[in-house]
């Protein structure tokens, strides 16, 4: 039985492994989450992100404290999110409480 | 029950934020633990005043829900209070959380 | 209790090795390797589904 992931991306170097996990779980029925905090927000402007946003059974969000002091305009809300996806640091919170695995990338 | 969360933090660009991050589930109400690995915190905040009135207020939230900030490198400790401990120890701590966050990068020469 | 390492980088440093045999010491243990051209994503997520903990080593 598929099972729910939750994916915590803190580095800016592994959108290619954040796609490959996201599409490989979805292949197999599972719903996921990914948060994207800190540099990694730099993600957020990756040309695959709107992708992953679009992936059904996905939820994304980013932390958007991460994401002013990365240098972003908070009112510059990446393709493929709305405003209530620019979040807190809850969003890692609701991975580990409420999905079966749990990665880090 | 409330999960048991440890965050490695041996980045220079990371490190206060990974306390950030740690703060942050803290307040959901899990027992958050980061280590700084190898930086001398002096280095890392843009300021004094932001270290001591934001950063060092982190660790303190941090401690106040039950959770903890140690360093590796000693000065840590005597400059700002962190718990010391070693690479050994901390080996240890991580076989006690339920979840263990390698955060953000860990570059060529470890900072 | 069964591990499962992620390995973001191939050769992970001393200290990583070093934190990697302390929690795995007495343990059933698993590794995958993210580190490669093309990694084997469907595998991963059957060793995730498997494991009770994954660690993603840099």
């Amino acid at each position: 039985m598929a099972k729910s992931i939750g994916i915590f991306v803190t580095s800016p170097l592994h959108m290619r492994h954040v796609m490959g996990v996201t599409k490989a779980a979805v292949a197999k029925g599972a719903k996921v989450k990914v948060f994207f905090t800190w540099f990694a927000t730099h993600l957020a402007k990756c040309k695959d992100f709107p992708e992953l946003c679009a992936m059904e059974g996905v939820d994304v969000s980013i932390c958007v404290d991460s994401y002013k002091k990365s240098g972003y305009d908070i009112t510059d809300i990446p393709e493929g999110l709305i405003d209530t996806k620019m979040a807190t640091q809850a969003q890692h919170g609701a991975i580990i409480e409420d999905y079966d695995c749990y990665l880090t990338l | 029950m409330s999960a048991k969360v440890f965050f490695l933090l041996p980045s220079r660009e990371y490190t206060l934020d990974g306390i950030r991050s740690a703060l942050g589930l803290a307040v959901e109400n899990m027992y958050a633990y980061g280590c700084v690995m190898y930086n001398d915190m002096t280095d890392l905040a843009t300021n004094e005043k932001d270290m001591k009135e934001y950063h060092m207020e982190n660790v303190e939230w941090l401690r106040d829900m039950e959770g903890d900030c140690f360093t590796i490198p000693e000065c840590n400790a005597e400059n700002f209070g962190l718990t010391q401990t070693n690479l050994e120890e901390v080996g240890q701590k991580l076989r006690d959380a339920e979840y263990i966050i390698p955060y953000g990068i860990l570059r060529a020469d470890k900072n | 209790m069964k591990i499962l390492h992620v390995m973001r980088s191939a050769e992970p440093a001393d200290d990583v090795k070093k934190l990697i045999d302390i929690v795995s010491e007495g343990r059933d243990n698993e590794t995958f390797n993210l580190d490669v051209e093309a990694p084997d994503y469907d595998k991963m997520i059957d060793m995730v589904y498997d494991a009770d903990q994954t660690i993603c080593w840099w």
